[in-house]
């Protein structure tokens, strides 16, 4: 946030001021102004994601994402052994996410309630999933992505971004 | 390609021109690590007989005071895998601590590793990744697989730390105990198309992500259409364990089944589905050893079946039938003195501490008569653990193109016409 700060003598001085300079110099002094800015760090937050998740933390997000709600140890267990079981994560993972949004109980929106707004179901799963606002460029893609193929649904969307490198990290 | 051919340079659908792979022995390699710790004394000098009944010649009945601690087994009904190639039966398992996570790391990278650690990678690259690297072109991940029987660190012997191998070039890993106890079930269902869509979207995201994201956060990677099949693969299979198709097979009773067998069955699947160039198997069972004498003496018979059943399934797989070399080698063998521990037929139990009873092995090499020579017995000692991956680079054509400098053993020539 812009700090802004002006640093003059007070009202009284200042009359003063200009009296006396008028009465002896006829010059006017310029007022001294000095702008400062508070220290912002300023973060690119695709960026900050730096630590993959283990096995477990990525299957108990996920759950927690998609249904708002803890997963049960073993429910976790059952998800872990092929996980670790299978050289390809990703592969895992892919089926992991399927199955979780075909589950009732997961919240994915509705197509119809994607459709009324798909910016704001953009920025809904960016903030839900990624913890973070699309960028102007990501809403731009998407918007035109959804808004162009009337043949993708939310549960398309969820899966991507459920499965994309960035949700991965944390 | 045919093995044995010379083959010309060809041009990639990229235009990229390549110099074909070298010649090549067979089209495809099986390597099943009968590991777990199986001492030459019970093995190949049969001290208790002949456990090992499918792969080698004799009928040497179990000693009386075991046999009946021994499972039922079906019969052989083939030749005996000895007469289909070369038994090298002092082999040996020379440096290193006799470790079985060593064993495997060092018959898997073709190098001893004094400071192996169950924590880390290999240090050299796996036979998985020289394949995958040094073949012309490089192959698909798809096209070799490592099929462990256990968890723990054997998962990361699929591709090592080396940073100019790794990831990229690793194998398939999996664990059928666990791949068929639990896989997810009732996804979405997206056709090809929608697979598509998803696959780009996917794309964008991971496009605008700045992390540097390094191969092996995520494993070895198989490309999109590969994962397909691979994802129906394992639902089929996970179904198939569902129906119970892993409880009864081979002919053999339920509460007969070992680990080990439900993993050689796993392999046979993979090879039926996948006809994979390399593909290595382990078994462990035997390793009860430490406990239990006579259900390691079990447990080599199992296993010893077990290997029959992949010869068998190998040779019934259009396209690997009469083009695939067979290996098996333990990783290590057990020690000559017993430990303390007495099972219930009065047998000591064995431990594997880096004696010289605990370096010696066998290794049998099987294939098509016009390929590998055909019942031949090695009775001196030749050849050793860090020979395999050379051997394996010649069947497969790509020796020439790993540096030199990386493989210390030799190609076991003594085996092949």
């Amino acid at each position: 946030m812009q700090a802004f700060k002006q640093n003059s003598i007070g009202s009284f001085g200042l009359l003063t001021t200009l009296l006396f300079a008028l009465a002896f110099t006829s010059c006017k002094k310029e007022e001294l102004y000095v702008y400062e800015v508070n220290d912002v760090k300023v973060n690119q937050e695709k960026g900050d994601k730096v630590n993959v998740k283990s096995q477990t933390e990525f299957i108990a997000i996920a759950y927690s994402d998609i249904f708002g709600t803890g997963i049960d140890r073993n429910s976790l267990d059952l998800l872990l052994a092929p996980y670790l079981a299978f050289g390809d994560q990703k592969l895992i993972e892919q089926m992991i996410i399927k199955s979780f949004l075909n589950v009732p109980g997961a919240d994915v929106p509705t197509k119809t309630v994607m459709d009324a707004d798909v910016t704001k179901f953009i920025t809904d799963a960016y903030i839900k999933f990624l913890a973070r606002k699309p960028d102007e460029f990501e809403l731009w893609h998407f918007q035109k992505v959804l808004n162009d193929d009337p043949t993708i649904t939310p549960d398309m969307f969820y899966f991507a971004m459920l499965t994309s490198d960035e949700y991965r990290y944390y | 390609m045919a093995a044995g051919a010379v083959t010309l340079p060809y041009i990639l659908p990229t235009g990229r021109l390549f110099a074909a792979t070298g010649s090549r022995i067979a089209n495809h390699v099986v390597f099943c690590m009968f590991a777990g710790g199986v001492r030459n004394l019970e093995s190949m000098h049969k001290a208790d007989g002949n456990l090992m009944p499918n792969m080698l010649v004799g009928n040497e009945s179990i000693s009386s005071d075991i046999a009946p601690g021994m499972t039922s087994l079906p019969a052989p009904t083939s030749a005996r895998l000895q007469t289909l190639g070369t038994l090298f039966k002092e082999f040996r398992y020379k440096q290193g601590p006799t470790g079985h996570f060593g064993g495997h790391n060092t018959v898997l990278t073709g190098r001893y590793d004094e400071t192996v650690s169950l924590s880390q990678r290999p240090k050299y690259p796996t036979i998985f990744e020289l394949y995958r690297k040094h073949s012309s072109p490089e192959q698909a991940a798809l096209n070799s697989w490592w099929i462990s029987n256990s968890l723990g660190p054997y998962p990361s012997l699929n591709f090592s730390d080396d940073p100019e191998y790794g990831a990229l070039y690793g194998a398939n890993y999996a664990q059928p105990a666990s791949i068929i106890t639990g896989m997810p079930q009732n996804p979405i269902q997206l056709d090809d198309v929608k697979l598509e869509k998803v696959a780009a979207m996917r794309q964008f995201m991971d496009n605008s992500f700045t992390t540097n994201v390094t191969a092996q956060d995520a494993g070895i990677t198989n490309t999109l259409a590969n994962r397909k099949r691979i994802e129906e693969f394992l639902r089929f299979e996970y179904d198939n364990a569902v129906s119970g198709q892993y409880n009864n097979f081979w002919g053999l009773s339920q509460n007969s089944i070992n680990n080990d067998q439900v993993t050689v069955l796993f392999a046979e699947k993979v090879i039926k589905e996948f006809q994979p160039e390399l593909l290595v198997v382990n078994m462990q069972d035997v390793d009860t050893c430490h406990q239990n004498f006579t259900g390691y003496a079990n447990n080599i018979r199992k296993a010893d079946f077990a290997v029959a059943k992949l010869w068998e399934a190998i040779q019934s797989t259009p396209g690997m039938a009469n083009d695939t070399i067979l290996i098996v080698a333990p990783e290590h063998g057990r020690n000559l003195q017993p430990n303390t521990i007495i099972d219930r037929y009065g047998r000591y139990a064995l431990d594997h501490t880096s004696d010289d009873t605990s370096r010696e092995i066998f290794c049998l090499i099987a294939g098509p008569p016009d390929k590998v020579k055909q019942n031949q017995l090695i009775t001196q000692v030749v050849g050793e653990s860090t020979d395999i991956v050379p051997t394996i680079a010649n069947i497969l054509g790509f020796n020439n193109e790993i540096p030199s400098g990386r493989l210390t053993g030799r190609h076991l020539g003594e085996a092949f016409y």
